[in-house]
């Protein structure tokens, strides 16, 4: 429809797509950049770019899978900008490993989680995320990639080796050693 | 005697772990076994329930950050910027042209008049033009005069004539006695042209050469100079 030049047709059936993928992205790209803003960006990003160039959608494979893998390419772009930027800015504490983003982030998921829970419970809440975000981020670049496809994405290793380019086998090592990893650094428990 | 089939590795009870919750079905051998066996079993659940926590807290965390009336923003967020697509890209005006807009509007809505401001800014357009035509016009005939007439060396060399103060005293004098003068004295004052000429190379080799020198050589002394003071 897009290729006919039939747009608005086109722009109403795309609806029901965002619909499908929206909660699936949304969870992928958080997960990806654990900044809830950038995270919208992305994913709204990431429609935009398929609707655009939705012509060179091939159907060797689902459209989730495509989807993911330009979803995918733009959180990692929007990790290495995030990177360069906070090069330039100097922390004034030394507990500023983690960037404001993300600790306003946590804090928002966790006042947000249970807005009636008790301090205490928000605070644990929040501490077990951080450690979870903790683990995650210590994984290994790819098995961090190959995990959160799977795990966050729902994704087959067959479908995470046609995203990234690697075959399912190799998909299957980088899961297994990614959970054994988690295992190890949260002690068994999430 | 039956051989009991040894226990299933780690990487088998995350594949039926995943197969599980995708809905697939699990692989037969394995799923025997783990019914079977009370250790792959219990393993299998603790496994379980670490992966499936890990979600539960991702799932509740995502749900916690995209309640529904935020993704329905982000749904009409995504429509917005939809309905960009396809279209050709908005022209910004430039500023002068931009404000001189506005200030006609602005004088159109004051005076409610409908051709006037048009007719003004149309005057204005090419009042505008005629005065870029007529600086660039300025400046091609300056440069083509100044190129023709040679303003600066001719000045210069009035200059050195008169701090010299021996070549064009001479030069005065040829040229008011050249009409009544002897053959000889034509001849002689032809040598003195000869001289005057030679003096005035070397005024000139000896000046530098960079225009934007002159002005300091005009200000210092010259070799020659302090030499005819001390004869």
């Amino acid at each position: 429809m897009v290729e006919r030049g039939e747009l608005d047709d086109a722009r109403q059936q795309f609806e029901g797509l965002v619909l499908a993928h929206q909660r699936r992205a949304l969870r992928i790209a958080f997960q990806y950049l654990r900044d809830a803003a950038e995270a919208d960006e992305a994913v709204q990003d990431a429609f935009v770019k398929v609707f655009s160039h939705i012509g060179s959608y091939r159907e060797a494979w689902p459209f989730e899978v495509w989807f993911t893998r330009i979803l995918i390419n733009g959180c990692l772009d929007r990790r290495k900008a995030r990177v360069r930027r906070d090069r330039w800015i100097v922390s004034g504490d030394d507990s500023a490993s983690a960037s404001l983003s993300d600790r306003r982030s946590f804090a928002a998921a966790a006042n947000a989680a249970s807005p009636q829970a008790d301090p205490e419970t928000r605070l644990l809440a929040r501490e077990r995320r951080a450690r979870m975000t903790a683990a995650v981020e210590r994984l290994e670049g790819r098995q961090r990639t190959v995990f959160m496809l799977c795990h966050y994405g729902d994704c087959t290793p067959r479908e995470v080796g046609a995203m990234i380019g690697l075959n399912e086998s190799t998909v299957r090592v980088h899961l297994f050693r990614a959970a054994r990893k988690l295992r190890a650094l949260l002690g068994g428990q999430p | 005697m039956s051989v009991r089939a040894p226990h299933l590795q780690d990487d088998t009870l995350l594949e039926c772990f995943y197969a599980t919750r995708r809905g697939e079905a699990v692989d037969p051998p394995s799923a025997e076994h783990l019914a079977d066996c009370a250790s792959c079993s219990s393993r299998y659940a603790e496994l379980g329930s670490f992966l499936a926590g890990l979600s539960e807290e991702a799932d509740a965390e995502v749900s916690a950050l995209f309640p529904p009336e935020r993704l329905r923003a982000q749904q009409s967020d995504i429509a917005r910027r939809l309905e960009l697509v396809g279209r050709a890209a908005r022209v910004i005006t430039f500023p002068g042209r931009a404000s001189a807009q506005a200030a006609s509007s602005s004088s159109s809505s004051s005076s409610g008049a409908g051709t006037g401001p048009i007719v003004r800014s149309r005057v204005t357009r090419m009042a505008s033009r005629w005065i870029a035509v007529a600086a660039a016009a300025g400046l091609f005939v300056g440069v083509a005069a100044g190129t023709a007439f040679k303003f600066g060396p001719r000045v210069d060399l009035a200059r050195e004539g008169r701090r010299s103060g021996t070549a064009a005293p001479s030069r005065q004098v040829m040229t008011s006695s050249q009409s009544r003068l002897s053959p000889a004295a034509v001849e002689k004052a032809v040598v003195d042209m000869d001289d005057m000429f030679m003096s005035d190379l070397e005024a000139v080799l000896e000046r530098p050469h960079t225009g934007e020198l002159v002005a300091f050589d005009a200000l210092t002394p010259h070799v020659r100079e302090i030499r005819d003071f001390a004869r």
